[in-house]
This record gives C-alpha cells, sequence and structure tokens, in this order.
C-alpha cells in the first residue's frame, strides 16, 4: 500500500510520477506486465488536470492500492470546475488519417485499457476525483481475441 | 527519458518512454526528415497519447511527399495502444520478434 503523493501541476512531474508507480509495484511484488497501461492511464489524467485544472498552481494528489487482483489508482485534483472525463467522447479511429486529429485519444484509450473508472465532484471543496482499476488476470476489451498465445500478458 | 539516435538513412532509433514530456523534443527532431522514416522502438518501453500525437502529425506531413513513417520493433505495449488507437491502419508498424 502508499500514501497519496502530492506532484506539481506540471508534465515535467511525470518523471517523478512513474518512478512512484514502479516504486509501487516492485515493493508489492507486483505484475509489472500490466505497469505500462497504469501509467499510460495516469498520465493521460494527470495531464488532462494539467491543462484543464486549476491555475492557481495547487498540486494534484495521486494514490495507489492493492486491490483484490489487481491495482487502484486515484488521482485528485482540488480547486477545479468539474469535468469529468470518463464522460468525455470517444474518438471514431477507423477515420482515414486525413480526417485523424490526436485530441480526445488518450481518454478514449484509458476507457478501454482499464478495467474501470469513476469521476467524483465535490462542490464544498471544488474537488475533481477519478479512480481507476486495473487487473492482473484481464486485458482491455477486443485484445484477447487478437491475441492468440499471448493471452497471459497480464 | 528518452533518447533519439539517428542511424543514418531515415532511420531513427527510439529509447526509454515518449510521454508527454518527451514528446516536444521528438517533434522537433522528427519535423526535420523527409522521405521514408523508419523509427527503430525495440528499446522504447512506453507510448502515450501524446506520442502518438507526434507520430500522427509526423505521418500526416511525410505521405503528401511521397515519404512514409515506418515503426519496427514495437513492443506488446506499443502494439496494444497502435491498434486501440487505430493506429495500426495509418502506420506500418513491424512488432518486436
Amino acid at each position: 500500500m502508499s500514501g497519496p503523493r502530492e506532484f506539481a501541476r506540471s508534465n515535467d512531474s511525470l518523471e517523478t510520477l512513474f518512478e512512484y508507480t514502479s516504486e509501487f509495484f516492485v515493493r508489492n511484488r507486483l505484475d509489472p506486465r500490466i505497469l505500462p497501461i497504469v501509467d499510460f492511464a495516469v498520465e493521460e489524467l494527470f495531464t488532462n488536470m494539467v491543462k484543464y485544472g486549476s491555475s492557481d498552481g495547487r498540486p494534484i494528489e495521486v494514490g495507489l492500492a492493492c486491490v483484490d487482483g489487481g491495482v487502484q489508482v486515484e488521482l485528485v485534483d482540488t480547486g477545479v470546475e468539474p469535468f469529468d472525463m470518463t464522460q468525455a467522447p470517444d474518438v471514431d479511429v477507423s477515420r482515414p488519417i486525413e480526417e485523424r486529429t490526436p485530441g480526445g485519444l488518450g481518454l478514449h484509450l484509458v476507457r478501454r485499457l482499464v478495467d474501470s473508472w469513476d469521476y467524483q465532484y465535490s462542490k464544498e471543496k471544488r474537488q475533481s476525483r477519478v479512480t481507476f482499476r486495473k487487473s492482473f488476470a484481464k486485458r482491455a476489451a477486443g485484445a484477447a481475441a487478437n491475441d492468440g498465445d499471448h493471452n497471459a500478458h497480464d | 527519458m528518452l533518447t533519439i539516435e539517428g542511424a543514418g538513412a531515415g532511420v531513427v532509433v527510439l529509447a526509454g518512454r515518449l510521454d508527454a514530456a518527451q514528446s516536444p523534443s521528438l517533434q522537433a527532431y522528427l519535423d526535420k526528415l523527409q522521405g521514408e522514416v523508419t523509427l527503430q522502438c525495440a528499446k522504447l518501453d512506453y507510448i502515450s497519447s501524446a506520442g502518438l500525437g507526434v507520430l500522427l502529425k509526423t505521418q500526416k506531413r511525410l505521405l503528401p511527399a511521397g515519404g512514409k513513417l515506418r515503426i519496427t520493433g514495437a513492443s506488446r505495449h506499443l502494439q496494444d495502444i497502435f491498434q486501440y488507437s487505430g493506429f495500426d491502419q495509418i502506420l506500418e508498424i513491424e512488432p518486436a520478434p
């Protein structure tokens, strides 16, 4: 288990954020094969908060916990207006390259890579709280069908 | 950390992590290249949507001029991200052996 830690509201915090997740996995002897997915979701949610969140420079809090069969991650952003990232629209990834833009792709991918995610907002604290879970046994929908012998990947 | 090394003839060797903090340096590097560009990614451990944005922008710039972007040595993580983002349809991707 790991108590939540605060990270400066900057993309430059990513390196220390990834050290934090990596150390958590090592310390708790967790299956490292899901670490890139956990990092991916953490980065997309964190950078979204950096880009659209508070302008007063408050840090963003990130907490990790072991749950049955997986990991739960929580990101808390205080002093912000509500924005439910879990309701962000999907991206049509079948469009030809001429019509593709990178916008919205991050949250689109988080939705597919994690097992579940949840958003809560406290009006009193002006606080957004995003929580997601990733299990060791499951893969994102669609991957297993294409995996063949690689089903044990994560 | 991300390391970017030119290996001649449009070949670029990437190692480390291509995240939102590192993507601007790769974008600046790729913006100088023309024609067919191969990114050797065998030692690239991680990519996020910021990295995908770099690849998309580069491919959209190269294609009309007759060039293209090619990815080699893609790990399982990279393959998953390319698949779910539909980038496996707009980039030539060679998985790691």
